[in-house]
């Protein structure tokens, strides 16, 4: 959390506009090499009828989706990292994913009819598993890197084997679709998933950049934030709410993708700095970003079969993360 | 149940990559012990005369019993539900894990396992018990044929075997011989319907399609059971779709629905235990899906 204060940069409204901007439209770009890519080629001058399906009944609700999931998780860890003051804060090291993807199963074999109860109940997964770390992680003397870190392990580890006992009961058939799921999956896509994804990523991003100056005060410590006049119980009530909301309708639609909340707010933070009120709205566009280009490997990479997207996501993700752990 | 249970057996056998088809060579070495090559070209040694036998997998079962050679079973998997007979015998395995202690308590004198990715597990003990495993992976009927051969030899079976060959073999050149000539529509086989599961290059069901009178639109895709892109699989517009029946599996994928099959309502079900056991009974599938391909040669 030191680094995060020291490496506090003052943007200037016209360069923080000018970086958003860019952000913008890298974003547009990736979406573009996504649209063009796939395991079908498509002639995009003379596109026939059947083409036409592929590009935008498969192709494009599934890219759209994995900008969503992307931004949405990305928001979640930049909220999360302010908040609990850790840069090791991430939906899938806390086990907040996990939640998520327990709620998604157990609304799969109780509420198969309701596809709606799948966010909700990944919803609550997530507020419960982050909920579980939070009171397991403080203690008297504050809440330490270590301490946080491997009060996620011990949540996701034990959710983990939970989802292990569920799928051994569950019977085979439902069982192959979960386990490329639970790796972190876009190739379900619908559009309605994406718009319940996109709406519930908008709303989150909102809340969380209303929160973003408090967030910058909370990292210098919650008692000093206290003594700024920041309302510390409101300001983690909705931080936990909206990360957990966008971790749970993301997990629901695309499983567990691994390393977004982490990696992408990091970059943030390197390259502008950690002021929350860009960090939040510029990890949002960031990891749209960096899920639809890893998507697009997925989807080309051994095609025409498929990997599933977090297994490259964490394959970029993981020894970064380490880079990172040493770092610090 | 378990016929839902029997499709994860088919996808099991995608870990089969790399099926032998090396001839069996029944060498006498001692006088009670003979060496045979399994499928995955391991050389064992197994008694002459096995009273014992456990198997881990249905379509092994399955073989056990059409040989005559069921009452030897001491040992069988959960999803082992054909024939009747195998359901009373006890359990020693369920999905990938063979409890090893229950099968070391059985004594058996040869284990007949279908997955390379069992075997790793416990090879090393059952060697150490004097246990023989044997393996067998077939990619398309010869190999299913060879795999009859080998357990009614090792079982004392032989003659039996090759009566149970006889039949199956008449009734699958008879299906060959009706589709002959004909031609032969673009099949499309659909393992799971959301994540796109379907049959692929190693699969021994692309040669049963074949033999069947049609081409399978997958068989060019690498191994055994891949997961199809979606894109891919629109572009495919396949004659035919058939439905490995399991309860997430009854309709065809939406990237199906301005297909030929679809339009010409050509999707059928098969009983996922049919399809996806290499054993005696993949003749009936054979024999079902030649009758979906070509109604018109079996009147």
């Amino acid at each position: 959390m030191n680094a995060a204060v020291k490496n506090f940069r003052v943007n200037t409204r016209a360069s923080a506009l000018r970086n958003g901007g860019i952000l913008v439209l890298l974003l547009l770009f990736a979406l573009l090499v996504a649209a063009l890519l796939g395991s079908e080629k498509l002639s995009f001058f003379d596109l026939s009828e059947e083409q036409r399906a592929i590009l935008f009944d498969i192709r494009m609700p599934r890219i759209l989706l994995g900008a969503a999931v992307g931004a949405s998780l990305a928001v979640a860890g930049a909220g999360l990292q302010s908040l609990l003051r850790n840069p090791l804060a991430e939906p899938y090291l806390l086990g907040v994913s996990n939640g998520a993807a327990l709620g998604t199963m157990l609304a799969f074999i109780f509420f198969e009819q309701f596809e709606f109860s799948r966010p909700v109940m990944a919803f609550g997964g997530a507020s419960l598993a982050t909920f579980a770390v939070y009171q397991m992680a403080k203690s008297r003397t504050g809440m330490n890197v270590e301490r946080l870190v491997l009060s996620g392990v011990i949540v996701t580890t034990f959710l983990s084997s939970i989802i292990v006992l569920v799928t051994s009961l569950l019977d085979a058939t439902k069982l192959r679709s979960f386990t490329f799921w639970l790796l972190g999956d876009l190739s379900q896509a619908t559009l309605n998933g994406f718009y319940i994804s996109l709406i519930v990523g908008i709303i989150g991003t909102v809340v969380m950049s209303s929160q973003a100056k408090a967030l910058n005060l909370m990292m210098i410590g919650e008692r000093d934030a206290g003594d700024f006049g920041v309302e510390v119980k409101r300001v983690r009530l909705l931080v936990f709410g909206a990360s957990s909301a966008m971790v749970g309708t993301a997990v629901a639609a695309s499983g567990s993708v691994g390393y977004v909340g982490l990696i992408v707010p990091h970059l943030i933070r390197l390259a502008f700095g950690s002021d929350n009120r860009l960090v939040v709205p510029f990890s949002a566009i960031a990891g749209a970003i960096f899920v639809v280009l890893a998507d697009t490997v997925a989807r080309v990479a051994i095609s025409p079969r498929e990997l599933p997207v977090g297994a490259i996501t964490a394959l970029i993700g993981a020894p970064l993360f380490i880079y990172l752990l040493r770092r610090n | 149940m378990t016929k839902r249970i029997s499709i994860f057996c088919l996808l099991i056998f995608a870990a089969h990559g790399y099926g032998c088809r090396n001839a069996v060579s029944p060498v006498t070495v001692e006088t009670n012990v003979r060496v045979m090559t399994d499928d995955l070209g391991r050389t064992i040694r197994i008694p002459v005369k096995v009273e014992r036998a456990i198997s881990l997998a249905p379509n092994l079962t399955e073989i056990v019993f059409a040989v005559s050679a069921g009452d030897k079973l001491v040992g069988v998997t959960s999803f082992c539900n054909y024939p009747l007979e195998a359901k009373s015998i006890q359990k020693v395995s369920d999905t990938l894990t063979p409890n090893i202690e229950n099968i070391i308590a059985l004594r058996p004198q040869v284990v007949f396992v279908s997955t390379a990715s069992q075997l790793e597990s416990f090879m090393q003990t059952l060697n150490e018990q004097n246990i023989a495993v044997f393996v067998t992976a077939p990619d398309g009927i010869e190999g299913i044929y060879k795999s009859i051969q080998d357990v009614g030899s090792i079982l004392g079976q032989s003659t039996n075997a090759e009566e149970v060959l006889t039949g199956l073999k008449k009734r699958v050149s008879f299906v060959e011989n009706q589709t002959a000539g004909t031609e032969r529509p673009k099949v499309f086989v659909q393992i799971d319907k959301n994540a796109l599961y379907t049959i692929g290059k190693e699969s021994f069901i692309t040669d049963i399609v074949h033999r069947s009178g049609g081409v399978s639109a997958t068989a060019d895709v690498g191994t055994a059971y891949p997961k199809l892109s979606k894109e891919t699989a629109l572009a495919l517009r396949p004659d035919v779709i058939i439905l490995s029946e399991s309860e997430g599996n009854r309709e065809p994928n939406d990237v199906f629905k301005n297909s030929p099959a679809v339009g010409n309502r050509k999707v059928f079900s098969i009983d996922a235990d049919l399809l996806s056991r290499p054993g005696p009974r993949i003749v009936d599938a054979l024999e079902q899906i030649a009758k979906d391909l070509h109604p018109e040669k079996f009147k």
